[in-house]
């Protein structure tokens, strides 16, 4: 950094190793033992307002230098940009590492894959389904942060779980079931003992047989109706319309190339109703588990919570040193992240969630709903580039009438306009309901990362929601 | 070390079995901008080698981006291990082992002036976009990106194979303070092809086209799409209905169907990894030398892509199509789609048979629904059109389509004579450049089920 100091107006680095591992059986045979390692520095550096970053591989001083030289001419080679003074911030000084009862990586590849096989099993009872998945990943991430400010933090990040799917197929019709998610399973910061506790064999029997059971099932109905949304389903519409909404790079314009920019306008603070008043989301990066949670972000700034929707009005965004600054708040909301060392930080999502509220279980909800439907586990999903429509797919759907699951459904799919959405919710289920849910696969950026995040929901309820079959 | 010589040791440390070595060695150099502004910029030096090894039919897989040697015997340790976990269990193994690899045939993907990943090509390139979207009054967001990848395959069966290539891409954004914006795209091997200058003007005139944006309700519609379009939608075939893995497993959209019609006959569709406008590509991850192949032709369903593990299911070989080593989880994907120009001159005349239809610069975020249908969804983006009498009359508000692949192109009337080629210009991972090769089309109608945006 001392290199650094004299050239740039501002300069950070970042020594990143990461390790991963994947493990998946396929009707019943080993498909997947992965592993994975790269470890390297990232270098960024800001003159005259423009940014420049070099990552290269490797740790010796030599490779280091060679980056910051690449980052300083690149950085001059651009047109001068005006971008505004970063937020000032407390350099961050210490270490932290995540909690993790059992190291994942200590664990045998068969222990690991004996859980996997007794899981596929379960998954092979029923015969209409075809093809049956079982998987295990865990990832640990250990980070050096450094900048010309005085920031010197290192933190060791360990994720780990796994999920499982049956896909049964007749004639043109295919569906599948998954547990607990269908993209890539759930994951939490934590160890070994979290993918132990998904009991994957345990739930193997159902999601076959659902899996089957939509094979014979009607269509979804359609029309407006009244709407239920598993937790997980509603992770997935918090992720899309809620987190990057509030993405404040996007609010600024600055992802139009890519991701798109947002219907959310950054004068909107305080003003914008976003949704009912049972609509509260918080963006924190500090709760247990959570796989958006940290001690610091990957621009040095320490974790902390963010309410982004209170009572249904906005209240606050997703940001960075930059992009406060661009917009006058005095504090960064600490979201910078990079995926790996070969990746400049840009916004993302710390996990996202709706608040619980007061509306009991899910039975409790069904209860309480004369006619509607309940749709469960994500399938498809898309939505426009300012985040206002979407459509999204589940994998079953049931219909409610008088306060009780009745007939189940293939193909539910439901879709609308996010502020319109949003007002629609008229019950959220109670903290008892209330979990986290991973989203493994969330992109953004170019060149494009890819990020792990989680979002905690209760199931919820949404009046006069457009249901049908895509 | 260039990348055969870490793929040959890399296989060299494998203790025992059959052993399969790729190594990409990336530099890469991406400057992004937004509202006339550098936002970001990125460049990466990065060697990633993957280690694949088969025991008694199981796969073992390790990756590091360390050369040394210590850490390549360890990656092969970890290689060998995995397999030997995954053979100990109670399941067969089915995986046919990797063959010798052949050199690889030559091509013209590689520009030395491009390899050289000048930052003052691009910073000149991002200060005329500038300049031409501030004479209109716009804003220009996007990127200039250049890289250089060497690609290299080695296997114990013996031989290895090589390739190093570079790739440019060029996409603007052009937003009015309306915020009505407009899209152009440049791909190719060289940066000297992006051209930024008229770029800018094809991504400014669209953002400029006068007049309020209309409303169309949900419904059929006659639709004129734009190569970009188009190639998502043909990326979008390759996962449902292309893929070798799901075809073997009996989940793709042409099982059963091979041999039948399945498109309208001016739809010919084939991977051709040495194609004039393609990036060309000379073997996939397996080392598998890559060649023309055949998808759909006069609208008949001719084959689809497989790799190694897929070609062993389905009792076929392997067509060159193997993402990853052994096999990718979702299967192989043809990676250098080519579709055949039809007769059309230009974009307008493909509009003029058209009262009362779409004009589609591009769509975003496309997805499945339902793969075994190809039905998809997504939303337009940045230059939507509203087409009466045979020509663009004025902007229309974004629009949701959810429709089958399938069901579209056998809706195909007509085709432009030019193609191009265009991408997402996504580069999630080591960077992995591809692109799809097509003309604009003209297709009777296409479902939009919603207003978006």
């Amino acid at each position: 950094m001392a290199a650094a100091a004299a050239r740039a107006e501002y300069a950070d680095a970042r020594f990143v190793s990461t390790q991963s591992e994947r493990l998946s059986t396929r009707n019943g045979s080993v498909d997947q033992v992965d592993s994975y390692d790269s470890e390297g520095i990232g270098v960024r550096v800001r003159v005259g307002g423009s940014w420049g970053f070099a990552a290269a591989r490797g740790t010796a001083k030599a490779d280091a230098e060679a980056a910051l030289e690449r980052a300083l001419a690149i950085a001059a080679a651009q047109p001068p940009s005006r971008g505004a003074a970063l937020t000032v911030e407390e350099p961050a000084t210490g270490s932290y590492s995540s909690p993790a009862e059992r190291d994942p990586f200590g664990v045998t590849l068969e222990e690991k894959l004996a859980v996997l096989e007794e899981a596929d099993a379960g998954l092979r009872t029923e015969p209409q389904v075809s093809l049956t998945l079982a998987r295990f990943q865990a990832v640990r991430v250990h980070k050096l942060f450094a900048s010309t400010e005085g920031a010197l933090c290192e933190q060791v990040l360990t994720e780990c779980g796994g999920g499982l799917s049956a896909i049964a197929v007749s004639g043109d019709e295919t569906h599948v079931r998954s547990f607990p998610t269908l993209h890539g399973g759930h994951m939490e910061q934590a160890g070994y003992e979290r993918f132990l506790a998904l009991d994957l064999a345990g739930n193997a029997p159902r999601v076959s047989a659902e899996a089957a059971a939509l094979l014979r099932a009607p269509n979804c109905p359609s029309g407006p109706t009244t709407l239920i949304l598993s937790g997980e389903q509603l992770g997935v519409q918090l992720h899309e319309s809620v987190g990057h909404a509030v993405e404040l790079d996007r609010v600024l314009g600055w992802e139009a190339s890519y991701a798109g920019t947002s219907f959310v306008r950054a004068d909107a603070l305080g003003s914008l109703r976003f949704g009912s008043e049972h609509v509260n989301v918080t963006a924190d990066a500090t709760h247990p588990g959570g796989l958006g949670s940290y001690r610091w972000d990957d621009e040095g700034v320490e974790g902390h919570t963010v309410p982004i929707v209170r009572e249904g009005v906005l209240t606050g965004f997703l940001s960075s040193r930059e992009t406060a600054a661009e917009v006058g708040l005095d504090r960064s909301g600490g979201c910078m992240r990079a995926e790996g060392f070969a990746r400049q930080p840009i916004v993302r999502m710390t996990n996202v969630s709706l608040e619980p509220g007061d509306a009991g279980t899910l039975a409790d909800l069904i209860a309480d709903t004369e006619s509607g439907l309940l749709i469960d586990t994500n399938r498809s999903w898309s939505i426009d580039d300012r985040r206002l429509n979407f459509q999204f797919e589940g994998e079953a759907g049931w219909e409610i009438e008088n306060g009780e699951l009745t007939r189940l459904v293939r193909n539910p799919s439901y879709g609308g306009v996010t502020p319109q959405f949003w007002a629609g919710c008229d019950a959220v289920c109670s903290s008892s309901e209330w979990r986290l849910h991973a989203l493994l696969d969330c992109g953004k950026g170019e060149p494009g990362q890819m990020m792990h995040v989680s979002h905690g929901a209760a199931p919820a309820r949404f009046r006069n929601v457009e249901v049908g079959v895509a | 070390m260039n990348a055969l010589d870490v793929a040959e040791a890399a296989v060299a440390a494998a203790p025992t079995g059959d052993a399969l070595a790729r190594v990409i060695h990336e530099r890469s150099l991406l400057l992004r901008f937004a509202a006339n502004r550098p936002t970001q910029a990125t460049a990466i030096d990065d060697v990633t080698v993957e280690l694949a090894v088969v025991v008694d039919g199981h796969l073992g897989r390790a990756a590091t981006n360390d050369t040394g040697s210590e850490a390549l015997r360890a990656c092969a340790g970890r290689a060998l291990s995995a397999a030997e976990a995954a053979a100990a269990t109670a399941s067969s193994g089915e995986h046919p082992g990797f063959p010798a690899v052949q050199p690889a045939r030559p091509h013209h993907g590689h520009d030395a002036e491009t390899a050289a990943l000048d930052p003052a090509v691009g910073g000149a390139a991002l200060a005329t976009t500038f300049e031409t979207a501030e004479r209109h009054e716009l804003e220009a967001h996007g990127v200039w990106t250049v890289a250089e990848d060497e690609h290299a395959v080695a296997t114990s069966a013996g031989g290895g194979t090589f390739e190093s290539t570079t790739d440019a891409l060029m996409k603007v954004i052009c937003i009015a303070p309306s915020g009505r914006s407009g899209y152009a795209s440049s791909m190719g091997v060289a940066a000297s092809s992006l051209e930024p200058g008229p770029l800018a003007e094809r991504a400014a005139a669209k953002a400029l086209v006068p007049g309020d944006a209309a409303e169309l309700p949900p419904g059929d519609y006659p639709v004129v799409m734009e190569p970009r379009a188009v190639g998502s939608l043909l990326e979008l075939l390759g996962d449902t209905a292309l893929n070798g893995l799901a075809y073997a497993e009996g989940r793709g959209a042409l099982v059963d169907r091979l041999g039948q019609q399945v498109a309208a006959p001016a739809v010919n569709l084939a991977d051709s990894p040495y194609f004039g406008s393609t990036l060309p590509r000379a073997f996939d991850a397996e080392g598998t030398a890559k060649r023309p192949l055949p998808l759909i032709q006069d609208g008949v369903a001719r084959a689809v892509a497989h790799d190694l593990r897929s070609g062993a299911l389905a009792g076929e070989a392997s067509t060159g199509h193997a993402l990853e080593p052994g096999g990718a989880a979702d299967g192989p994907l043809p990676a250098n789609l080519v579709l055949a120009g039809g007769g059309a001159a230009s974009f307008d005349e493909l509009c003029t048979p058209v009262e009362r239809g779409v004009y589609v610069t591009r769509f975003w975020y496309e997805n499945v629904v339902r793969p075994k249908e190809t039905l998809i969804t997504a939303v337009t983006r940045d230059g939507t059109f509203l087409i009466e009498d045979g020509r663009v009359t004025r902007p229309l508000r974004n629009l949701r389509l959810t429709d089958s692949v399938l069901g579209i192109l056998s809706r195909v009337e007509d085709l432009s004579a030019s193609q191009q080629l265009t991408s997402h210009g996504e580069f999630y991972d080591r960077r992995f450049a591809y692109g799809v090769v097509s003309p604009a089309l003209r297709a009777r109608s296409v479902r939009f089920t919603d207003a978006a945006g």
